[in-house]
């Protein structure tokens, strides 16, 4: 292929200023929030469905493979150019396209702020519930790409639940709504397998998705416990009363140890967990269920409970653990964090196994989760500059998912497989359940050219590169 | 002379498991023989036999769906799920459940309750409709505005392929992207790609407290208008719905029948129900709100009814569709932007059948309205064009508020010049591919899906 004929075409389609090729320019490009890095062949910026149509297309025919990108804050290679590919970046179409708040939906563009979403519709009483913890950067495109989650996805579900239609270009340029705005459609929910699905059935132009009222009372409560088992018994027994929070999340004595330096959380120095719950609701609803869920944390072994309603107060309970990954640097230089999720009731017996790799490796182990679901983020503490240390790494995390596996659990609960973890898939699926899923995506895509590379096993070591703290923002 | 498809079957799999297709007629077509496997060896050898030899194989649950869908292309062979109907796994602490396809709804939530909890899912006749059948069918009930759909609570799925070949997807967890999402595209695809096999369910703690408020109005379009203020309101249901006074005065009597009084005079038209559920102080403090807008909204009058009775209220809501359904020449079920419910229902309420004007069930919160024509007098023949009619209008009215129309049930004849299921999305040509790989002999249900997949 003429390459630079190539891209004097891209350049025709979306204008000369839209095209970044240059490799200086391309260098912010190389990577995203996982270990992973991959050097696009160009970067597009187009402005509308038409021209990423057009972009798309063009590609094809060149046999150029195209691969979607938000904002760059996925934890699994996701948005990571396959050789010789480019890029599709959305930051001119960025824009909350319309609030209809008789219908309770938004219509997006796939470059809309997660957050700048939520804080929009708040205005109208309304909110966009995923809230994934790096919703201050990460789009809505991407969160359909990854069906991203959040730490109120317990009571709410992930993005798949909140997506009701969406426009999309597939691999031969061809436009295509899937859903729609009512909530029932016919045929296939092509939708719902669409969403999750890391890029590879095509990219998503316009989005509607549902918004929910804003709740008339919330009330976080932050309990200290001595250690991390205790803190799980906490999480069953409100499990055990019928209750549901809104979020219910948990740090370990490390991880409290890296905040204590770095934030004003305040945490007591013996601390060996925090367990922050949030509910939400009516008030009087909140206030019965609240008085359950306190006297529950006191009587698990508690040593101290906070709460609070007004939300600069709620904010002040959250420091801890919205700072938490960001404060792993004040121990090691990297982290390398694992998303394996298991059954609610094996969170112990799971953290326990992973100290036990901890000790093996003699790797120091974070865990930050989501206790409400299962979802783990122990993270491996490390130095790249000690040579051998990220193989080692990449070797325990392997250990931490077979535990999770083992467990009844799985290997990622919402970072996606992307590059990171594809050869890990036959620890959860079979040669026939990963073909069936491939069917899907030939159906979609029938040349493999969005997004190639990703998801399914295919023997290409996964040649990680470490990156500092500062990057990571998962949820 | 070849051997009859149940001669083939008994020797394949022994013959208790094969019996004649007698009593088994979908759209008109008998079937020659109905086989029940009773395990994944047995499915898988029936779904390789059907591929090879190109049988029309049509999955069934409790059968009480039967008449959904387009009419089959082939009707030989009726797969009966109903031996897969064991608890796998059920985890209470956990919150989820896994179990086979061939399971009642009913007797599942009587598993779950134990450990006071439940699946929010809905169906008509829960103690003949199974897990795989409300999955393959996917539609929700009264509280879908609440709960939403089955798609929004199946966590894992195991589907035995046409090729015999068992898979899975999803898992045992509540939140889980490893590979792709299929339980959203097995639900809903009315057992079009694969038999259900098993499942796994996300489940939620009983509600402690549970009430609904019924309330009479002079006009369906004054019951849907106050819905709408109340489901907007801080006293909003967990769903609400309106129905026109035929719907009611079966209630009505189904009601006496059960000796309670609603207090429902001769003139009243349409009625709203609203339920409720969650902590006792809550829930009343909100119904009281909610009785006081209803009232300010222009309801003739509003009656409070609590736990037991308003289980039963909810439970008849669930099985209304199909108990009118046989007494109706054509149902259709139109859904719509929520907001564009009242103008969708008082536009398709003038569309008249014989001079008969449609009862109706809606759901201005989720944004469905059901629309019964009462069966007529006239013969089949004089009333097929008016019915071709109301079908064409309703389907003009449904896209005009983005939705869409689903004939649920119309006369044979009928049904063998429409797509029950409207007019094709620009993405059929990717559903079509998607059947043709998960289906390459068209052997499951052929033809009664959208488009005729």
């Amino acid at each position: 292929m003429d390459f630079e004929r190539f891209l004097k075409d891209l350049q025709g389609i979306v204008g000369a200023e839209n095209v970044v090729y240059h490799s200086d320019d391309l260098l912010v490009f190389e990577y995203d929030g996982s270990v992973d890095r991959g050097m696009p062949e160009a970067v597009v910026f187009p402005n509308s469905t038409q021209e990423v149509s057009r972009v798309i297309a063009l590609s094809h025919k060149a046999g150029v493979p195209v691969v979607g990108r938000g904002t760059g804050t996925g934890l699994s290679g996701g948005a990571i150019a396959p050789p010789g590919g480019i890029q599709v970046a959305f930051p001119r179409m960025n824009h909350i396209l319309e609030v209809d708040t008789e219908n309770r939906l938004a219509l997006v563009e796939p470059g809309v702020i997660n957050l700048n979403l939520d804080t929009h519709v708040r205005k109208f009483g309304l909110r966009y519930a995923p809230d994934p913890s790096s919703q201050k950067a990460c789009s809505l495109g991407g969160n359909i790409a990854e069906n991203a989650g959040g730490p109120h996805c317990l009571a709410y579900g992930t993005t798949t639940n909140h997506v009701l239609g969406m426009e999309v270009v597939l691999e031969d340029g061809a436009v295509v709504n899937l859903g729609s705005l009512a909530r029932e459609t016919v045929g296939y929910d092509l939708r719902g397998v669409f969403t999750g699905s890391e890029g590879t059935f095509g990219i998503a132009t316009k989005i509607a998705v549902r918004l929910l009222p804003v709740p008339e009372a919330v009330r976080t409560f932050l309990g200290i416990f001595p250690d991390v088992e205790t803190a799980c018994t906490a999480v069953s027994a409100v499990i055990e009363h019928g209750i549901v929070p809104a979020a219910l999340e948990m740090i370990d004595a490390l991880t409290i140890q890296a905040v204590q330096k770095v934030t004003d959380a305040g945490y007591p120095d013996d601390a060996g967990a925090v367990l922050l719950i949030e509910l939400e609701g009516l008030q009087d609803e909140v206030d019965e269920i609240g008085d359950e869920v306190e006297a529950a944390l006191w009587e698990t072994g508690a040593s101290q409970v906070h709460t609070a309603e007004a939300a600069a107060e709620r904010e002040q309970l959250w420091v801890g653990r919205k700072g938490a990954l960001g404060a792993l640097g004040s121990i090691a230089p990297n982290y390398f964090l694992v998303d394996g999720v298991v059954p609610r009731t094996q969170l112990a017996p799971v953290l326990g196994r992973v100290a036990d790799v901890s000790r093996k490796y003699n790797i120091p182990i974070a865990n930050v989760f989501h206790a409400g679901d299962g979802n783990l983020h122990p993270c491996l503490l490390f130095d790249e500059r000690q040579p051998g240390a990220l193989d080692k790494i990449v070797e325990a995390g392997t250990e931490v998912l077979q535990i999770c596996v083992d467990a009844g659990g799985t290997l990622t609960g919402e970072h996606g497989v992307g590059l990171e973890k594809k050869e890990q898939m036959p620890l959860v699926f079979s040669e026939d359940d990963m073909a069936a899923m491939v069917l899907v995506r030939d159906a979609f895509a029938p040349d493999n050219s969005m997004n190639p590379g990703k998801i399914f096993p295919d023997g290409k070591k996964h040649t990680p590169h470490a990156h500092p703290p500062a990057h990571g923002m998962p949820a | 002379m070849e051997s009859s498809l149940g001669e083939q079957l008994a020797r394949l799999l022994g013959g208790s498991a094969v019996l004649p297709g007698d009593g088994y007629e979908v759209d008109g077509l008998t079937p020659q023989a109905v086989v029940r496997p009773v395990d994944r060896l047995q499915l898988a050898e029936i779904l390789k036999w059907a591929s090879s030899e190109g049988v029309g194989l049509l999955p069934r649950g409790g059968g009480t769906r039967t008449g959904l869908g387009n009419v089959p292309r082939k009707a030989d062979v009726v797969l009966d799920m109903g031996a897969f109907n064991r608890v796998l796994d059920y985890q209470p602490a956990d919150m989820t459940a896994t179990v086979e396809a061939g399971m009642t709804l009913a007797s599942l939530q009587e598993h779950l309750a134990p450990g006071g909890e439940f699946v929010p899912l809905e169906a008509a006749q829960a103690s003949r409709s199974t897990v795989g059948g409300i999955l393959s069918v996917g539609a929700g009930g009264p509280l879908s505005y609440a709960y939403g759909l089955p798609r929004e609570w199946l966590i894992g799925i195991g589907v035995m392929s046409t090729q015999g070949v068992s898979t899975k997807a999803g898992g045992k967890v509540v939140k889980n992207v490893t590979g792709y999402d299929l339980n959203k595209l097995y639900t809903g695809s009315l057992g079009t790609l694969g038999v259900i096999v098993e499942a796994s369910f996300k489940l939620l703690p009983n509600n402690p407290h549970s009430g609904m408020l019924l309330a009479s109005f002079p006009t369906l379009a004054a019951s849907i208008s106050a819905g709408r203020k109340l489901l907007h309101s801080p006293a909003a249901p967990m769903g609400c719905h309106s129905v026109t006074s035929g719907v009611s005065r079966r209630l009505q009597d189904s009601v006496q029948a059960a000796s309670q009084d609603l207090g429902l005079s001769e003139e009243d038209t349409a009625l709203t129900f609203a339920f409720y559920s969650g902590r006792a102080q809550a829930t009343r403090r909100r119904m009281e709100e909610a009785a006081a807008l209803l009232l300010a909204e222009g309801a003739n009058a509003v009656q409070r009814i609590d736990d037991s009775a308003s289980n039963g209220m909810l439970r008849w809501l669930t099985d209304a569709p199909a108990e009118i359904n046989p007494n109706s020449v054509l149902v259709i079920k139109v859904s719509v932007q929520s907001k564009s419910s009242a103008r969708t229902s008082a536009e398709c309420g003038e569309i008249l059948i014989s001079g008969e004007k449609p009862e109706q069930m809606a759901d201005p919160g989720f944004g469905s309205i059901r629309l019964l024509w009462p069966s007529s007098t006239e013969g089949a023949a004089e009333v097929e064009l008016p019915i071709l009619d109301a079908v064409q209008q309703t389907r003009q009215i449904a896209s005009r508020y983005s939705g869409s129309a689903v004939v649920e049930r119309c006369p044979l004849s009928v049904k063998r010049q429409i797509d029950v299921w409207g007019d094709a999305p620009d993405s059929l040509a990717v559903m079509r591919s998607i059947k043709d790989r998960f289906d390459p002999n068209g052997i499951l249900n052929p033809g009664r899906f959208l488009g005729g997949i």
